[in-house]
């Protein structure tokens, strides 16, 4: 209040340089009113949508407000991409999760970090027949389906060579064929 | 305690939200009257997407998507109440059928439409299969029905359904990018939308089919609302309200708030209630 007189009539605002404040009529209160790109808050504290960080470090070490960090696997379109304070990733899309979207969602493998898209996270597709349990998840990295016992290929699709009857549910059994008889 | 809604003078607005924060523009005749801009509700703590406003309680509703939840309060002062706090996962569109007493949103995370009692109660699920990025949704009262969009950038489409989910149907799907917002004007029955893909604005009489193209080469629309021949849009790369119109395909005029962040939903807050009654209430 700079009608007052004195020399303390007038403080400078608390807020980040560069930021503005006023002076809330109702209630006295001082809000900053130009918070520096990306944040937000009364006193510039919080990071804005599509930004995480502690600007003034209320709760950890301060950390200016950066874009959210989701490895190029969020939609811009998007809102609420990732946690405001510690910048989990909450909107991970083709196939991926994890805290930075870096990894494949279950029932997924691949290179979340792909470049391209098409060649990030594939589906596990393991066949139901020849998967212990009928799990749905493979190894992250190689895709490799858990196979039943003389099952083989990534998705446990086909029986190893001499041994049949994948429809049993149980893997396969050996083709017993006489060594002399056979041709292979 | 302090309230946290100062209040409105009569009148038309415009309130859109920006991130923890409800603004208001007072409408005169089709101006945006940009000197009397100011904060409806500020609550810093929260990202307000979506807002709604009840034409016969004077009520704004609201959705967050930091702690999920869809709130509302008076625009002639008081507190906010939270109607609806749990299981959301990011509730981005809300409307009010303000003839029905109920309200729908959107939550591109469960991909569903729900509607509830404007209290919160008779919560129920609407719509829970093909959506994949619901977001904008609005009805249209008199008449008993429901519009929304989907952004799904695979198959983007826009659709209508009765207000207790039957009838569905998509009423546009080809020529679509990321159709943000979407806005129901009951005077001229036009349904238009604002798209971040094709930078588009369109319009179309649901009943007819008709199709027409408002303007293109807008930037980077999310909300859309409608006022008489006007349409009023907010954009995330002007940071800004655009007032645009409708017959011309012309911009008229911008308001772009002190603070510079993103702008999401927008609504036209009617002085009174459009006349109508109650497509239940014929027979």
């Amino acid at each position: 209040d700079a009608t007052q007189g004195t020399s303390g009539d007038c403080k400078p605002c608390p807020c980040p340089a560069g930021a503005t404040c006023a002076v809330v009529p109702r209630t006295g209160e001082v809000v900053c009113t130009n918070c520096p790109a990306g944040t937000t808050g009364k006193r510039c504290e919080l990071c804005d949508d599509g930004f995480f960080g502690d600007p003034l470090g209320q709760s950890r070490p301060v950390q200016p407000c950066r874009a959210c960090k989701c490895s190029d696997n969020i939609d811009p379109n998007a809102v609420g991409n990732c946690n405001r304070e510690t910048g989990q990733c909450l909107k991970c899309i083709y196939n991926t999760n994890g805290f930075f979207c870096d990894r494949c969602k279950e029932g997924f493998y691949g290179n979340a970090l792909a470049p391209n898209p098409a060649d990030k996270c594939k589906p596990c597709s393991c066949s139901p027949l020849g998967t212990v349990g009928q799990q749905t998840s493979c190894s992250q990295v190689t895709g490799q389906c858990q196979c039943l016992p003389n099952v083989s290929e990534r998705d446990c699709s086909t029986c190893q060579p001499g041994f049949f009857n994948l429809q049993s549910g149980d893997g396969c059994e050996r083709c017993n064929c006489n060594p002399i008889g056979s041709t292979n | 305690t302090r309230p946290n809604v100062y209040p409105l003078p009569p009148g038309t607005h415009l309130l859109f939200s920006q991130s923890g924060r409800i603004e208001h523009v007072p409408l005169e005749g089709y101006e945006m009257k940009k000197n009397d801009a100011k904060a409806v509700l500020h609550l810093p703590e929260t990202v307000i997407i979506a807002v709604a406003f009840d034409c016969l309680e004077k009520m704004v509703y609201w959705t967050e998507i930091t702690s999920p939840s869809i709130s509302k309060a008076s625009i002639q002062g008081g507190d906010p109440v939270e109607v609806i706090g749990s299981d959301l996962g990011s509730p981005e569109g809300i409307a009010i059928d303000h003839l029905g007493r109920t309200m729908f949103w959107t939550d591109s995370v469960k991909d569903h439409i729900e509607v509830a009692s404007l209290d919160g109660s008779q919560r129920r699920v609407l719509i829970n299969s093909g959506l994949v990025n619901p977001r904008a949704i609005i009805t249209d009262p008199p008449n008993g029905n429901l519009y929304w969009a989907d952004w799904n950038r695979d198959a983007p489409k826009i659709e209508t359904s009765y207000m207790d989910g039957s009838n569905r149907r998509v009423l546009v799907k080809d020529g679509l990018g990321l159709p943000n917002g979407l806005t129901y004007d009951s005077h001229s029955s036009l349904l238009c939308w604002a798209d971040a893909g094709t930078h588009k604005m369109e319009c179309m009489h649901p009943g007819r089919g008709d199709r027409r193209q408002v303007m293109e080469g807008i930037q980077y629309p999310f909300g859309i609302a409608s006022f008489g021949k006007n349409l009023y849009y907010t954009d995330w790369r002007r940071d800004a309200v655009i007032a645009v119109d409708r017959h011309t395909g012309r911009e008229s005029d911008e308001f772009q708030p002190q603070k510079r962040t993103k702008l999401y939903g927008i609504v036209t807050a009617l002085a009174q209630c459009p006349s109508g009654q109650n497509y239940c209430a014929v027979n």
